[in-house]
């Protein structure tokens, strides 16, 4: 489903260059949880952006779903990310001045799916985050970990095959964190969603299948 | 949802959007007021000329050896179709006396039916009438004697001072044709007015004036007056414009607002964009969500601005012209439409390139922005 081949991935900051992923060789199935663990610094959130199309290797190859994203331009790269993956982040990225329901509805205004269908559907997955009740609030009327539930809903807006998880739990308390990891664990077992979560907090590797870690751009 | 979330967007920061949109409510007034004044501007100086726009003034060729148009050929310019009515002026300059003073003017010889083109402003069409120069140089009034080459003459109406282009009744005596006869002899007419049924018509009329009488030797020249009301439309139609145009450096700085506030739109709303990227916005959708913003900024000024213009357009026009029956004409509307018009585009032209901008942010780049 998910397949890097001999990826590297270089950075220009001022005038060193930084070699944040050297050759890396990762192969991630159909369904699976995968938790990417390492330090701060790893090069874990870069590749985690190299998996979500949001970002190209120097060297190498990505392909998702047999396809060769790194071949693909611009365009073909966003339908990928629109259709295929999910995003939760760390900060949530809640557009503020959207209602959660309308906030879950923006993946689906991207793709031109109707509006009854889609509010229809943004209703459901607030149904699914257990937030149905605040579907009109805007962002800063909801506390972190109803934000990240909103996040997780918008996620799952044009029903992706890949969830992609940068440190969902870093800007909540134990227990908000433990209820978002649960609501991510049964997404994945119950829909079949892949997910690749990326993290620094070993707590979290219960919830995964498999842990890989790395470590100065390389897997070890 | 995406015009939605533009006009959010524009709530969110309110100062800033009402400034901007009060740049272009300026902006657009101005240009329409402007255009308002220079278009009533325009309507009362044609005012003067609209009753001598179907006219063709026949003058003899003088480059061709003519000095006086013949009875006959008065006769055939009466036949051609679409005439409506033709003036014959006879002219001659004289010494006017009255009283210890005198001058030397033009005498016209004119039928007292013929003499109603001219407006009176006081007395009436009978006898012998005075132009408003004259009057007041030798203190003439209704009822005075003067005297027209030896023969006595009571004024019996004098001539509201105008810009006439066809007789400049201003310098003039204006005498019956039997009287003329009297003083100068038979003579031949100096000039034709021939008022055409249409306007439309004109050219035909020209046409015939050179087939039937300037066939074998050009005889005459005709000249219409619309020309002259043509080149004055396109003259101060030009002021206008230029007028307009130093207008627009208002709506200039308020797009340089506009281009301002959107930038720094921009630069706020970076980690948005970023994100709007990643879950599966094409760069012209962030394109697009600018533009609308920068859209309902120009719209709402430009109608507000465009509809204050005739506030601007009225006053204008009482303080300069005294007068405000041109502000509402259907041509003053055009100058409206064309502010806001300028406007929309303004806000539109402005917001390109902070648009531009945002659509090019890289949402690797946009979400890691601090």
């Amino acid at each position: 489903m998910i397949e890097l081949i001999d990826v590297y991935k270089s950075y220009k900051t001022g005038y060193y260059e930084v070699l944040a992923l050297r050759g890396i060789n990762l192969k991630i199935d159909r369904g699976e949880f995968v938790a990417i663990m390492g330090p701060s610094g790893s090069g874990k959130s870069t590749l985690l952006y190299l998996i979500g199309c949001l970002d190209k290797p120097t060297k190498g190859r990505v392909i998702i779903d047999g396809e060769d994203v790194t071949q693909m331009n611009e365009k073909q790269l966003t339908e990928i990310r629109r259709d295929k993956i999910g995003f939760i982040f760390q900060q949530y990225y809640l557009i503020p001045t959207l209602t959660a329901l309308e906030n879950v509805e923006l993946p689906m205004v991207f793709k031109g799916i109707p509006k009854m269908e889609r509010k229809k559907k943004a209703e459901y997955l607030l149904t699914l985050v257990g937030l149905k009740d605040k579907e009109n609030r805007k962002p800063n009327e909801l506390s972190g970990g109803e934000q990240q539930r909103v996040a997780i809903a918008r996620a799952l807006a044009n029903n992706p095959s890949i969830l992609l998880c940068d440190e969902p739990t870093g800007n909540l308390d134990s227990k908000s964190g433990r209820q978002i990891m649960d609501l991510i664990k049964d997404l994945n077992e119950e829909m079949g969603v892949t997910v690749v979560l990326v993290t620094h907090d070993s707590s979290l590797k219960v919830y995964a299948d498999r842990i890989i870690n790395i470590k100065d751009g390389q897997l070890c | 949802m995406l015009i939605e979330l533009a006009v959010r967007n524009l709530k969110r920061t309110k100062v800033r959007s009402v400034l901007a949109v009060i740049g272009i409510v300026i902006g657009v007034m101005a240009i329409s007021s402007i255009g308002i004044f220079g278009e009533s501007l325009k309507a009362t100086i044609l005012e003067n000329f609209k009753d001598i726009a179907d006219e063709v003034i026949i003058t003899p060729n003088y480059i061709h050896g003519y000095d006086s148009i013949d009875e006959r050929t008065i006769e055939k310019i009466r036949r051609i179709p679409y005439v409506e009515n033709i003036y014959a002026v006879k002219k001659k300059s004289a010494f006017i006396y009255y009283k210890d003073k005198k001058t030397y003017t033009t005498v016209y010889g004119m039928d007292e039916e013929d003499t109603k083109i001219f407006k009176l402003e006081k007395g009436s069409y009978k006898g012998c009438l005075v132009g408003k120069n004259i009057a007041e140089f030798l203190e003439l009034r209704v009822g005075s004697k003067i005297i027209v080459e030896g023969k006595s003459f009571r004024v019996g109406g004098i001539i509201e001072r105008e810009a006439r282009f066809d007789i400049n009744p201003n310098f003039a005596v204006i005498i019956p044709s039997k009287d003329f006869e009297s003083i100068f002899g038979e003579i031949e007419y100096a000039q034709v007015i021939v008022k055409i049924e249409d306007l439309q018509y004109i050219d035909d009329f020209k046409k015939y004036v050179d087939s039937k009488i300037n066939r074998k030797d050009n005889k005459v020249s005709a000249f219409e007056m619309r020309t002259i009301i043509e080149r004055i439309n396109e003259a101060f139609t030009g002021v206008t414009l230029f007028l307009m145009a130093i207008a627009a450096v208002s709506l200039l700085v308020a797009g340089v607002s506009i281009l301002n506030i959107m930038l720094m739109s921009t630069v706020e709303r970076t980690k948005e964009i970023g994100l709007m990227r990643a879950i599966g916005a094409y760069r012209e959708t962030i394109l697009k969500i600018f533009l609308t913003e920068a859209l309902i900024l120009g719209l709402i000024g430009s109608v507000i601005g465009g509809s204050l213009s005739f506030v601007g357009g009225y006053l204008i026009d009482m303080m300069i012209l005294h007068t405000a029956k041109y502000v509402f004409q259907p041509s003053s509307l055009l100058y409206v439409f064309l502010g806001i018009f300028v406007g929309i585009s303004t806000s539109l032209i402005s917001s390109l390139y902070p648009a531009w901008k945002a659509s090019k942010l890289e949402p690797i780049e946009a979400l890691r922005y601090e």
